[in-house]
């Protein structure tokens, strides 16, 4: 894990979860989401069975382009047996995820310590 | 349509489908709102739509072909936003795109721009084909 370089995302590791932070406050671009999908790739293919906390605290905006890579690497880490869970959404980007059901198909959390002890603990 | 006098902030642009273009132009009119003292969630709103209704413009309308333009006529008023957004595709049909909020389409990674840019604007009416889109929220 230390050895890989990110542009797009800041990972945090506390113990076996990687927390992740969005580079920028606008995730918009989509040749950042490019970079984006594939630096999420690398984080997930990083750790066997990957624990993973999206905290959206520094994001004012996330276009569907963006969420879509989300969705993929939830894909990604459900399929290597791992959990994910996002974190800290303002309430428009909380509502972007409660008008697509996509509430649904993340595990959604008010504040990142709820998520670190779900998946600490369970 | 407001009288021209009452627009804070009127653009009519047109742009080659490239979408580093319209990002530019986005964040240009993003950032007129804010300084025009709109809330979080109505730029939020308002970025959503603008976002998503370009970039389906250059990727779906315009097939990504940078010969083909975007139109985009996009304003403010005191009370009121509105945009229109025309591109040089084929059309399609609103009602053709399959409801991403179904268990079954879920996990797709595509089709939710449609659905958005209806959740968060409170008028949305294409014409031409499906070719243009407009756009309107209304403030407070």
């Amino acid at each position: 894990m230390s050895d890989i370089r990110f542009q797009c995302i800041k990972v945090e590791q506390l113990d076996d979860i990687h927390v992740v932070r969005f580079a920028d406050d606008k995730v918009m671009d989509p040749a950042r989401i490019e970079q984006l999908g594939g630096e999420l790739q690398r984080l997930s293919d990083s750790s066997e069975s990957p624990k993973v906390i999206i905290n959206f605290s520094d994001v004012k905006f996330f276009s569907s382009a963006a969420i879509n890579k989300l969705i993929v690497l939830e894909k990604r880490v459900r399929a290597k047996g791992g959990r994910m869970r996002l974190t800290n959404l303002r309430p428009e980007v909380r509502d972007l995820f409660g008008f697509t059901q996509l509430d649904s198909l993340f595990s959604i959390h008010d504040q990142q310590s709820d998520a670190v002890v779900e998946l600490t603990t369970k | 349509m407001p009288a021209d006098a009452d627009w804070i902030w009127k653009i009519d642009q047109e742009i080659p489908s490239r979408a580093e273009v319209a990002c530019g132009l986005i964040r240009d009119f993003v950032e007129k709102l804010e300084d025009a003292g709109w809330n979080e969630a109505l730029v939020f709103a308002i970025h959503m739509a603008l976002e998503e209704s370009i970039m389906n413009a250059i990727k779906h309308g315009n097939a990504n072909d940078e010969s083909k333009l975007v139109r985009i006529v996009a304003g403010f008023t005191a009370s009121l936003f509105q945009a229109t957004v025309t591109d040089e595709g084929e059309g399609f049909n609103p009602a053709d795109v399959a409801d991403p909020t179904l268990d079954e389409n879920l996990e797709i990674t595509s089709g939710r721009g449609v659905m958005l840019i209806r959740q968060f604007m409170d008028d949305v009416e294409y014409s031409q084909g499906g070719r243009k889109i407009l756009m309107r929220k209304h403030r407070g």
